[in-house]
């Protein structure tokens, strides 16, 4: 007969590595299937451009090139890493407390692995880039990974931070409207939804009646694509520090 | 025998003012190590808000909880050593079954995968399924194998019995007596179906309306009370100034069912010619909880 004992105490970074290993059970969910989709919306907008050239005048093609550089293509797997943190935080953590896990150790964990995921991804999507830029364009002047929005010059380091950095917001902001749904419902996220509406007409507001607008422009200019990447970590940690103290009282229902 | 938890006027009330629920009001009780709790009432009685309270998913409004001498809420300490699968948990969209079983064991110590598999396959879980896709019966039976499996020294079971055929409830039964003895541990288990579990139950905590109602040894309870059964004229004699529980007649017959009868009043209902049957767990239980005027065991009326 032998009675259940106490183990060995865990330590905080071991707790926290549970919840990356819980967020990543199914490594289809988590890698498997972005790849799978990103490589078939690569193939598909390869052969629109495929068409598009095929059917403009020789003479336009140095517009036309210009043109697909502001093609939103690779935004799916941004937005496809915000519905995975929603869903984290949604359905796993509820899991993980049922399994005895604190909401710190689940904060931090998730936060990990968010934070992990999003640099090998942004590596995957460097390493696009550089292919890209080697095959000029995929042999069609085209820009998928390179898009106006993404693409620097500043070297692959700074292309690997500016996707990094993206998908750092995704992942977080994903975070926080989880994070308000699991704490109060439907009302929590209606609230959310205001509050960032209100911030946003605000905002418009403020840079209409002050006719400031230009000004805005120039400063998204002056950032540049590294600048504005580099900005998007502000709202992503606001997200996740208020994000973490809205799981911290939170309760998981049925 | 040490204690494993211990609340204090333990209460959880929901919203405010004249439309606040009190889900648990006033609880005070005590669970010893090593031993099984059934934790019984009715359906909204307020049995998964105490479980979730003394597992730190929800906060209490009112009183403290200990549980292996710590207070439960955000304590890694605490919760390492306690599996509680809600009868309600929900999994992540795209988990199958074994991947419930391929995680647990990354939050349980004493996880034994050997044991897992071998329940996995007693109970006829289809381990390759979708989580969404288990029937009620199934979902239980995940959430029975991951809490016999995981041998945290404090486990609870939410009405392990939901949807549950009569093979697979005796079969959890059997391998949690079993594995109990083998690997002595706190577990409390929640449940409206009293009969079913009452041989299982070391001790009883019976919640209603929020409220602890009945607090006490199995054994005891079961003596606690006897149904006198007789002409009605002849009950009523008896009854008279003694405590009643419930009454119930038939034509001229009739049956009361009395707390407390000791040995002088047993010979006292038997020379009244009167007969006496043992009241069941159950059926104490149900007696107990519709009587309006219940004394409660601790507690005030919400």
């Amino acid at each position: 007969m032998t009675a259940v004992t106490a183990s060995t105490p865990s330590s905080p970074f071991g707790r926290a590595w549970r919840t990356v290993r819980l967020l990543t059970t199914n490594p289809w969910t988590v890698i498997g299937w972005p790849l799978v989709i990103l490589g078939a919306i690569f193939v598909m907008t390869w052969t629109i451009w495929w068409l598009i050239f095929a059917s403009v005048d020789p003479a336009d093609l140095t517009e036309t090139a210009d043109g697909i550089r502001f093609n939103g293509a690779v935004s799916y797997i941004f937005v496809y890493m915000l519905v995975i943190s929603v869903q984290a935080v949604n359905l796993a953590f509820p899991l993980a407390l049922g399994f005895g896990s604190t909401r710190r150790a689940f904060s931090l964990g998730s936060g990990l692995a968010f934070v992990l995921l999003s640099a090998a991804y942004a590596v995957v999507l460097t390493i696009g880039a550089w292919l890209e830029e080697l095959t000029d364009g995929w042999g069609l002047h085209g820009a998928f990974f390179r898009t106006f929005y993404l693409a620097t010059d500043a070297g692959w380091l700074a292309q690997w931070w500016i996707y990094f950095c993206w998908f750092v917001f995704f992942f977080f902001t994903g975070t926080i409207f989880a994070a308000m749904y699991v704490r109060w419902k439907a009302l929590g996220l209606t609230a959310a939804f205001v509050a960032l509406g209100v911030l946003v007409v605000a905002t418009i507001a403020v840079l209409t009646l002050t006719a400031t607008w230009h000004l805005f422009w120039e400063a998204l200019a002056e950032l540049g694509t590294i600048g504005i990447a580099s900005a998007a970590l502000v709202p992503a940690v606001l997200a996740a520090v208020v994000g973490y103290l809205v799981l911290r009282r939170a309760t998981p229902r049925g | 025998m040490s204690t494993v938890i211990r609340v204090d006027g333990l209460s959880k009330t929901y919203g405010a003012g004249s439309g606040a629920v009190h889900a648990v009001s006033e609880a005070t009780f005590e669970l010893a190590e090593n031993r099984i709790y059934g934790l019984l009432g009715r359906n909204g009685a307020g049995k998964t808000t105490l479980m979730q309270l003394l597992t730190g998913q929800e906060f209490a409004t009112r009183g403290t909880i200990s549980v292996f001498g710590e207070q439960p809420v955000e304590n890694a300490r605490v919760l390492e050593r306690v599996c509680f699968i809600k009868e309600s948990q929900r999994y992540p969209d795209d988990f199958r079954v074994k991947h419930v079983l391929k995680s647990a064991p990354w939050f349980f110590a004493n996880w034994d995968a050997a044991f897992a598999d071998e329940l996995v396959e007693r109970f006829r879980v289809p381990a390759n399924r979708r989580m969404k896709k288990l029937s009620r019966g199934q979902l239980s039976a995940v959430g029975v194998i991951v809490g016999l499996a995981s041998r945290a020294p404090l486990t609870f079971f939410d009405e392990p019995y939901l949807g549950l055929d009569a093979v697979a409830r005796q079969l959890f039964y059997d391998v949690l007596l079993a594995d109990y003895a083998e690997h002595p541990r706190t577990v409390v288990l929640s449940t409206h179906l009293i009969d079913e579990v009452s041989n299982l139950l070391e001790h009883v905590l019976v919640i209603d309306d929020g409220r602890i109602i009945i607090d006490a040894d199995a054994d005891e309870l079961r003596g606690s009370a006897v149904d006198v059964v007789g002409a009605r004229s002849a009950v009523e004699a008896f009854t008279a100034g003694r405590e009643v529980l419930h009454r119930a007649s038939l034509g001229g017959l009739a049956t009361a069912t009395v707390a407390g009868l000791d040995d002088a009043g047993r010979a006292a209902a038997r020379e009244a010619g009167l007969e006496l049957a043992p009241v069941s767990l159950q059926q104490l239980v149900i007696r107990t909880t519709t009587l309006g005027d219940a004394e409660p065991e601790n507690g005030e009326p919400a």
